[in-house]
């Protein structure tokens, strides 16, 4: 077998090993194949099972690694994510308490109907809740994420029962009041893998 | 009254100025990390680990130059292929224990560019503790008279 080939074969055989990998330790690894060609003989089986060997015992073991380290940046910016959705639910529930509280002055200029008054109380609760949700997030712990669960659970329960009490409930109060908690019920629920890979 | 538009060159330069100094920031920040941790944590080391570092003991390697080294002390019994080498290299070099020389061609090979490696001051010191910690276990052995007497 001539070197040109061995060398393709050995290339071909590289593509076992993690795309990262090969790109930075590529070159220095057909180096070295290069001077093992020179030193043995590329065309007995003898030098070939030990080529495949080395692939066979070191590439499983760096995919592995990449997948966990993908993994680590997964979660870092899964966090990232976490806080800006956080942060916004703070705003919109904010929002939404100063808009039920809006809505609240202007039905007061008029007699103001039981059921209407109850449907506006329930928005403020769900607003409030919605922001206790949004702090909760911010802390990145089993409990924090199991009370931002409970209160999203509870404004939604809010803001349906509103809806029930009150049918004229304007398009922007149903989105942020059932759309934002069926969203974050989502991504509370969706399951949150932890790292395995220790430090070196 | 619009602002003046920036010069891109300017923008570029920042830009590069700021991916450099967030790279230092992150380098001082792992190599803080790993001077918080004693040499003794990074044992037991993997048997091919120990055969690197010993041969980057003497001073910085290519590759090559490491892969023969190790077959030369282990007298043909321990064979790093390149995978092998490489791969406990990148490990070596994300837990600060080895850096990376340099690029150049080897004089007496007169080829290629390549990579030398050479310890840090953590990598020896792990080296230096693993080395006490076999030394530890030989002593052990030899007191149990497992080894140093001759098979009967």
């Amino acid at each position: 077998m001539s070197p040109a080939l061995a060398e393709r074969i050995y290339r071909f055989l590289l593509r076992a090993y993690p795309p990262a990998f090969r790109s930075e330790y590529g070159r220095e690894m057909v180096l070295l194949f290069r001077d093992q060609c020179r030193e043995g003989d590329a065309r007995t089986l003898g030098f070939w099972a030990a080529v495949i060997s080395d692939v066979v015992r070191s590439a499983p073991a760096l995919r592995v690694e990449a997948w966990g380290s993908r993994a680590t940046e997964n979660n870092r910016t899964m966090g990232v994510l976490m806080k800006l959705t956080a942060m916004v639910t703070v705003l919109l529930g904010v929002l939404s308490v100063l808009n039920t509280g809006v809505e609240l002055g202007a039905a007061a200029t008029q007699t103001i109907l039981g059921a209407h008054a109850v449907s506006l109380a329930l928005g403020v609760f769900a607003g409030v809740l919605l922001l206790a949700a949004g702090v909760a997030m911010l802390s990145p712990t089993p409990r924090g994420r199991q009370a931002a669960r409970l209160a999203v659970l509870a404004s939604l329960v809010m803001i349906v029962a509103a809806r029930l009490l009150f049918p004229w409930m304007s398009i922007l109060s149903q989105l942020v009041g059932i759309g934002l908690p069926v969203v974050l019920l989502i991504v509370l629920y969706w399951p949150h893998k932890t790292s395995t890979l220790g430090a070196a | 009254m619009t602002p003046a538009p920036l010069d891109p060159g300017l923008v570029w330069r920042v830009d590069s100025y700021y991916i450099e100094y967030r790279y230092i920031e992150e380098r001082a920040i792992v190599r803080k990390r790993q001077a918080g941790r004693p040499p003794e944590a990074y044992l037991p080391l993997p048997p091919a680990t120990f055969h690197i570092v010993l041969a980057l003991a003497d001073g910085e390697l290519h590759g090559y130059a490491i892969m023969k080294d190790v077959a030369a002390r282990s007298e043909g019994t321990v064979r790093l292929g390149p995978g092998t080498l490489y791969g406990t290299l990148k490990r070596l070099l994300e837990a600060g224990l080895v850096e990376e020389s340099g690029e150049r061609a080897d004089p007496e090979r007169g080829d290629e560019r390549r990579r030398y490696y050479q310890l840090t001051p953590l990598g020896l010191s792990v080296a230096r503790a693993e080395a006490r910690r076999l030394d530890a276990m030989v002593r052990a052995a030899r007191r149990k008279k497992l080894i140093g007497i001759r098979p009967v």
